[in-house]
């Protein structure tokens, strides 16, 4: 794969989108981010569809949609006296909605749009790896230097505000960083697959560790695998890449329940019995 | 318990505020009436009184009589209509960088029971104020958290999850997050709900004993009248607006208690007893 240069291209990219997503995944799991995730990444189509009929580029528009869209989701959940899931299972609709009235009314229902929905990080170029690398850098960027005031702000939002948290900074911050990162992601499992992304690599890490440092290394750890592997295999079995990556990743996820410490599947398997205590050495 | 006292290492506006005012008559908290609105209605009404240095201040009232409202003044994260609000020397928006001198313990900790921090991470947190923005914690810090976790009596669970934890050793930990800081303020919000006798009689035993070894001045919200007059130097009794503030035995027994709560009351055995001796009726 790598004697190819659209295959180096493709790790790359990929690699640094898993770094990403995987260190996102863990704040989307603590915060129970997942269907915020979700409701954005589905929003990223009607995004792409205003790209796609105006004639700019589809990831530009869909990085401002889903910026306004993250941001619709903290203020009216914040503000208007709506739970988050209710708000955004409005504007996930309604932005699916103004995608496919768009994308009909320009008469583009096309290879070019396939690839926003499933992806194509196999088409993608030095430059887009360049952009994405600036984009990565700016996303952990703010997660590494925010990461205490995230941290607590997840645990304990109360508590953080008394203690001087700009907690509707880092909220806000963190909805947008979710939104750039779901766009950065599009050419790499599509639209319709990103949630995996931002979720399964975090719930990975939780089942293998109790220790917030080792959940984020395991989550990092098995978003890079996945990507690695699943591209390998798309290019060896000649199957949709992106598809390829969520299903290693989701094999991962059950590999880790089955090996998790605090199951003690493996335990029961062999016959052993549940030490007290055993998981907690385990870590 | 041993007494950990800590070092005077105030920041300018608190130092300055220390060194010019007299242990015993230095007022920490400061309210003149005080008028909340939310929403647009009214929460508090014409709130006065003052907690002086190393005073265990206890604030009783119903449910919904604005207790919680009131800490979130002295705080600064609730915004009075009118009156003044003063927290050693400061107004709540000077307040902002000062909030490493004042421990806070909300109600409840809504928190996941699988949120993958541990003990010694939940009450690093407490240190956030001190270590500063963009910045990682030091080996003093980490020191600060250990010895907070020893004053509460939690030696050996730092490595805990906190969700694997009891009631009352998860109270204790979010009172170790309070002390973790320069505290001189103690703020509690019904810190012993949900708990039972037993634990909630080892909580209010650990925090009289670290008021006095830590010199902490406090306030204790509570509705459970019995477990502040057996502990609190002084009483308010607020429902939307203050109905009593005196000594608990002056407060036990009073008709505006019961005018407050909407109820007779069956308190009086034992009640006071600690502070007031004969005071009690």
């Amino acid at each position: 794969m790598l004697s190819y240069g659209f295959g180096q291209t493709a790790l790359i990219g990929g690699i640094l989108i898993a770094i990403t997503c995987s260190l996102m995944s863990f704040f989307i799991i603590v915060r129970r981010l997942a269907f915020a995730g979700m409701g954005i990444s589905h929003a990223a189509f009607g995004g792409v569809a205003i790209g796609i009929a105006a004639g700019v580029n589809p990831i530009v528009t869909a990085g401002g949609f889903c910026v306004m869209v993250a941001c619709g989701i903290g203020w009216f959940s914040r503000k208007g006296k709506l739970h988050e899931d209710t708000i955004i299972g409005i504007l996930f609709s309604a932005s699916m909605a103004l995608g496919v009235v768009l994308i009909a009314a320009a008469h583009a229902y096309n290879q070019d749009l396939l690839s926003y929905l499933f992806g194509s990080i196999l088409a993608i170029s030095w430059v887009d790896v360049i952009a994405l690398g600036v984009l990565c850098a700016l996303a952990v960027g703010f997660m590494v230097l925010f990461f205490k005031e995230l941290l607590f702000f997840s645990f304990d939002e109360e508590t953080a505000t008394a203690s001087g948290v700009p907690v509707r900074t880092v909220y806000y911050g963190l909805l947008i960083t979710i939104a750039l990162t779901i766009v950065v992601s599009i050419k790499l499992v599509g639209i319709i697959l990103i949630s995996a992304l931002i979720v399964i690599p975090g719930a990975t890490g939780l089942q293998l560790s109790r220790n917030y440092r080792r959940v984020i290394l395991f989550s990092v750890a098995s978003g890079i695998i996945s990507v690695v592997v699943g591209l390998q295999l798309s290019f060896s079995f000649n199957v949709a890449s992106g598809a390829t990556i969520v299903l290693v990743m989701f094999a991962l996820f059950l590999l880790a329940v089955a090996l998790s410490p605090r199951r003690k599947y493996m335990m029961r398997l062999f016959g052993r019995q549940a030490v007290p205590g055993e998981a907690q050495e385990a870590e | 318990m041993s007494a950990v006292r800590r070092k005077e290492s105030h920041s300018c506006k608190v130092g300055e505020y220390f060194d010019s005012t007299e242990g015993g008559a230095r007022v920490l908290i400061d309210l003149e009436h005080v008028y909340v609105s939310l929403g647009g209605h009214p929460v508090l009404e014409d709130i006065n009184f003052t907690l002086k240095d190393r005073m265990f201040l206890g604030v009783i009232g119903p449910n919904g009589a604005g207790k919680t409202t009131l800490l979130r003044v002295m705080l600064g994260l609730v915004k009075p209509d009118s009156g003044t609000v003063c927290v050693m020397g400061m107004s709540p928006g000077e307040l902002k960088g000062e909030l490493h001198h004042i421990g806070y313990v909300p109600q409840n900790v809504l928190f996941d029971p699988i949120f993958p921090v541990s003990v010694f991470d939940v009450v690093m947190m407490g240190r956030i104020c001190c270590i500063g923005r963009f910045r990682f914690a030091s080996r003093a810090d980490k020191k600060a958290v250990m010895d907070s976790i020893h004053i509460v009596g939690l030696d050996g669970l730092e490595k805990r999850l906190i969700g694997e934890l009891s009631g009352g050793q998860q109270k204790r930990v979010f009172l170790a997050r309070a002390l973790c800081r320069e505290t001189k303020i103690l703020l509690l919000d019904e810190p012993t709900s949900g708990l039972d006798v037993p634990a909630q009689r080892q909580f209010m035993d650990l925090l009289t004993d670290l008021k006095e070894n830590l010199g902490l001045s406090v306030v204790f919200v509570s509705h459970d009248v019995n477990v502040l007059a057996k502990h609190a130097d002084e009483m308010v009794c607020i429902n939307r607006a203050m109905h009593i503030h005196g000594k608990p035995g002056e407060v036990i027994g009073s008709d505006r208690l019961q005018e407050a709560y909407r109820c007779e009351f069956d308190f009086l055995i034992g009640a006071g007893d600690h502070h007031a001796g004969g005071e009690a009726p």
